[in-house]
């Protein structure tokens, strides 16, 4: 469903934030992304949905190369790959309801269709009750849920989510995974980058590390760090200190 | 693009405006001057060219015969001419009818008592294919046999073909800087709008909007600025015609005062608000495409 072949990514500024990444997420498959910050997680998402190209090597998702896309094919490709974002990107003038009737205004899907699909999405992350809200009126749980719901509407069959607990509380964040989960059982593909070491630990999925833009390890069943002493720092935090 | 989605893209383009009211009001009133100063500009071109056209239809060649010449000799000089290439149309003009015409208009200032017989010679009118030559065919006329007088009005001509190239040069560099003024103003007034609403079409973007669904509201943003600055334009220009024009006109000597541009109302207002439609729409495809240059 989504693999990358050889991927590296040089930032404009020369920093090198992937380094020839080889990696493959199966169809329905649930992996955890994780690293330090600053260890390319929110990079390597980037190059999924296109908002970033890689200086080298492919991406395919459901087996389509999506570095030779051309720019008018990119919208069909997010509309195919749910994304939820680490700032949420919630519009804060619009209710919960509209911010997910936005997207799909966007993609062009029948009106009768559209309440049909939101009202799923909103019962899905348990989150109907508050559909007249505006993001500002909800916690910061809620504000993830509903950009999750978001990220659903379209019924996308990959959806990736960039530290969707980042900001949470261990209770919320449970909550928030047992979400993805279930949204995974459903058969969506799903990608999470993280550095919440407690929601990977006590779920043990796949779990995909990544150390200064390589992954250093790739385990079906793994906890968030393997052994304490094999945390590295990047070089650039290094000198950064 | 499909129907149900027109509805909504034309009220995000009514939404941009409303949220920017200040720039909008700027913009619209910017695009107002500088169509009216346009718009005048354009009557003042097409006034003095249709002027210069209308003086240059006078301006034909007028060849006499000798008063002893025959209605005959007339008509054969007449064919003569109008095998001549450059002809466009003669004109026998009758004695009689011109004599009257004459003993008519002069009645009142000289007596002419004294003249019972008609005085007048044979005259022809004759129209060249091309203003510019009348010259040369007068020249050709001056030697067919049996023409006693040839009368042409190149001197005069020359002057007023310049009055009007100059006027219509002014008037060509005058629009060309006022349509690009109102272009910048129209493209900062959108992208006021695209600034206001960035992190709308950033998700717009990432949620998979194709790059129309987003440029069409913006357009139709411009576009709307850009008509109902020339509604307005057209407004100032019905103004200053009925109360300055009407100054200057009279200022001016009867013969120069039919200056009017020959160009219809619904025409003027139509092409206006057409320019200002396009204008608005060019100045949005400036900005949008700045902005984001996907
Ligand atoms: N837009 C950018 N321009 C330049 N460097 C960037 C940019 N975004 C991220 N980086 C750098 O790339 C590296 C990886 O960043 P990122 O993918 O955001 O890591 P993570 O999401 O794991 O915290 C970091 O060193 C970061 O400073
Ligand atoms: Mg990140």
């Amino acid at each position: 469903m989504i693999e990358l072949c050889d991927v590296s990514l040089v930032y404009p500024n020369g920093v090198q934030a992937l380094s020839h990444v080889d990696l493959r997420v199966g169809r329905g498959d649930f992996a955890f992304l994780v690293g330090t910050s600053g260890s390319g997680k929110s990079t390597l998402l980037k190059l999924l949905y296109r908002e970033l190209s890689p200086t080298e090597g492919k991406v395919f998702i459901a087996g389509q190369d999506i570095t030779t896309l051309p720019q008018n094919a990119v919208p069909f490709l997010r509309r195919r790959l749910g994304v939820v974002f680490q700032d949420f990107k919630l519009l804060p003038q619009k209710t919960v309801w509209e911010n997910l009737a936005f997207v799909l205004r966007v993609t062009s899907v029948p009106r009768r269709e559209m309440r049909k699909r939101i009202s799923e999405a909103l019962d899905l992350v348990g989150l109907m009750h508050r559909c007249d809200s505006f993001p500002a009126e909800l916690s910061g749980g809620e504000q993830q849920r509903a950009a999750i719901a978001r990220a659903l509407v379209n019924n996308p069959p990959i959806l990736v989510a960039d530290e969707p607990t980042g900001n949470l509380d261990p209770d919320t964040s449970w909550g928030i995974m047992q979400i993805l989960t279930r949204i995974n059982a459903r058969g969506t593909t799903i990608l999470v980058a993280t550095h919440d070491n407690q929601v990977v630990d006590r779920l043990m999925r796949r779990v995909i590390a990544l150390d200064c833009g390589k992954i250093v390890r790739d385990e079906n069943r793994g906890t968030y760090s393997s052994t304490p002493e094999s945390e590295s720092m990047c070089k650039s935090e290094i000198t950064e200190s | 693009m499909k129907l149900r989605n027109l509805e909504y893209l034309i009220q995000e383009a009514f939404i941009g405006i409303w949220r920017n009211g200040i720039m909008a009001v700027a913009a619209v009133s910017t695009v107002a001057l500088s169509l009216a100063i346009l718009g005048v500009f354009l009557l003042l071109v097409l006034g003095s060219h249709r002027f210069v056209e209308r003086q240059l239809a006078g301006f034909e060649v007028a060849a006499f015969l000798p008063r002893e010449a025959s209605q005959e000799d007339a008509e054969k000089v007449r064919d003569t001419i109008a095998k001549l290439p450059l002809t466009k149309n003669v004109e026998l003009l009758s004695r009689d009818k011109e004599w009257a015409e004459f003993k008519r208009k002069m009645n009142t200032k000289i007596d002419l008592g004294g003249v019972t017989d008609n005085p007048l010679p044979y005259a022809l009118h004759i129209e060249s294919k091309d203003p510019r030559k009348t010259a040369a065919l007068a020249q050709q006329i001056r030697e067919i046999p049996g023409v006693k007088r040839v009368a042409d009005a190149r001197e005069d001509y020359r002057v007023v073909r310049a009055v009007a190239d100059l006027v219509k040069l002014l008037g060509f560099a005058a629009s060309v800087v006022l349509c690009l003024t109102t272009v910048f103003i129209i493209s900062n007034a959108i992208r006021l709008t695209l600034f206001a609403r960035r992190h709308e079409i950033r998700i717009m973007q990432l949620v998979g909007a194709t790059n129309w669904f987003i440029r069409i509201p913006l357009v139709l943003e411009g576009i709307i600025l850009g008509a109902l600055g020339a509604v307005i334009a057209v407004g100032l220009v019905a103004v200053s015609l009925e109360y300055v024009a009407g100054l200057v006109v009279r200022m001016l000597p009867p013969t120069l005062r039919d200056v009017s541009s020959g160009v219809s109302h619904t025409q003027f207002i139509a092409l206006l608000v057409l320019g200002g439609a396009a204008i608005g729409a060019l100045g949005s495809f400036i900005s949008i495409r700045r902005f984001l240059k996907v």
